[in-house]
């Protein structure tokens, strides 16, 4: 009879487990702290839709490039995103903190995933192509975790 | 009713025929490919319905994954890559939609072609390849998923991915494990 777990799959196992802890140990040293000039970019279908600075509040709807928005009619934030487009997200920047609070997808994975502060960070909507993330600026550069106790 | 003899007819050919490999004949393949589809699909259904979301896209048991181990280690991997392709296609246009069916569908081929090869080499075990398949599954789906959104930020993803990825696999492997113990 056959061992159930064998010397090789002990191998591959360890082999992958730090594969994984040098990619996540390399990621997280990629992101930084965010400066007091960060600014929220936010790309859609790959290209840059809007940056914001992380510093002021506001709600922003984001259409998905499959709505073939012009850039004639700017979506109204003031209005509802739904009364709007059928496919959109809506990013919003409250308290230096970014989430997207509402998005017209079905599975609300970005939605799902709260809010980001660090630079680095991103959120991403795949059905609507939507990459949030956050430019940590220049006085958030090689801060790191550190910048916190420093 | 009337269909019954023209069904019958394949088989009979098929066993004298050019494809006497271990599987048998062609309508058997069919069949016992069929079966374990619709089987597969099922686990793809229950999966599908549990509420359960642990925040991260991409992120769940793969129960489905199952059939495909048994038919690869039971029968072979024509059996295997047919399940899997056939599980994926359906269950896509049933509840995953197109997207989520792209995906599967990069991370089954790459994890087809991975527990193939490791199985080949013989020095694994089920668990050791179904681990290895689901690691290369996930692997496959952030392919995807990159080449889609044309950012590799979502490499963000990887480490969660690689870590999730093993333990569904090895989960999955000691499902197949059992159960190959009770069919063999």
């Amino acid at each position: 009879m056959k061992q159930y777990i064998r010397k090789a799959d002990i191998i591959l196992l360890i082999v992958l487990i730090i594969a994984g802890l040098a990619a996540s140990a390399a990621l997280s040293m990629s992101r930084s702290a965010a400066g007091s000039d960060a600014r929220v970019i936010i790309e859609s279908g790959g290209e840059l839709y809007a940056t914001y600075p992380l510093s002021e509040d506001r709600t922003v709807i984001v259409p998905s490039p499959q709505e073939g928005v012009s850039a004639a009619d700017v979506p109204d934030d003031s209005k509802p995103a739904s009364e709007q487009f059928t496919h959109y997200n809506v990013v919003t920047i409250s308290g230096g903190k970014v989430s997207v609070s509402e998005a017209s997808c079905k599975n609300q994975v970005c939605v799902h995933h709260g809010e980001i502060s660090q630079g680095g960070e991103s959120i991403v909507c795949l059905p609507n192509r939507l990459v949030v993330r956050i430019d940590p600026g220049s006085s958030g550069e090689g801060g790191g975790y550190d910048s916190v106790t420093s | 009713m009337t269909q019954s003899p023209r069904n019958t007819r394949p088989a009979a050919s098929g066993s004298g025929g050019s494809s006497p490999q271990r599987g048998g004949s062609s309508a058997q393949f069919v069949a016992r490919v069929a079966l374990m589809a619709s089987l597969a699909l099922i686990f793809s259904y229950v999966e599908a319905i549990i509420p359960y979301n642990p925040g991260i896209p991409g992120i769940k048991l793969g129960i489905a994954n199952v059939v495909t181990v048994i038919a690869l280690y039971k029968y072979g991997w024509k059996e295997a890559a047919s399940v899997s392709v056939i599980r994926i296609i359906v269950a896509g246009l049933l509840f995953n939609g197109v997207f989520g069916m792209l995906y599967s569908l990069a991370g089954a081929v790459l994890s087809l072609i991975g527990m193939i090869g490791l199985k080949k080499t013989g020095l694994f075990s089920v668990i050791g390849v179904s681990m290895a398949a689901g690691v290369l599954h996930n692997m496959g789906q952030l392919l995807v998923a990159a080449a889609l959104i044309e950012d590799l930020r979502i490499f963000f993803y990887f480490p969660v991915l690689l870590f999730s990825g093993i333990a569904a696999g090895i989960l999955v492997g000691i499902i197949s494990t059992m159960v190959l113990r009770v069919v063999k």
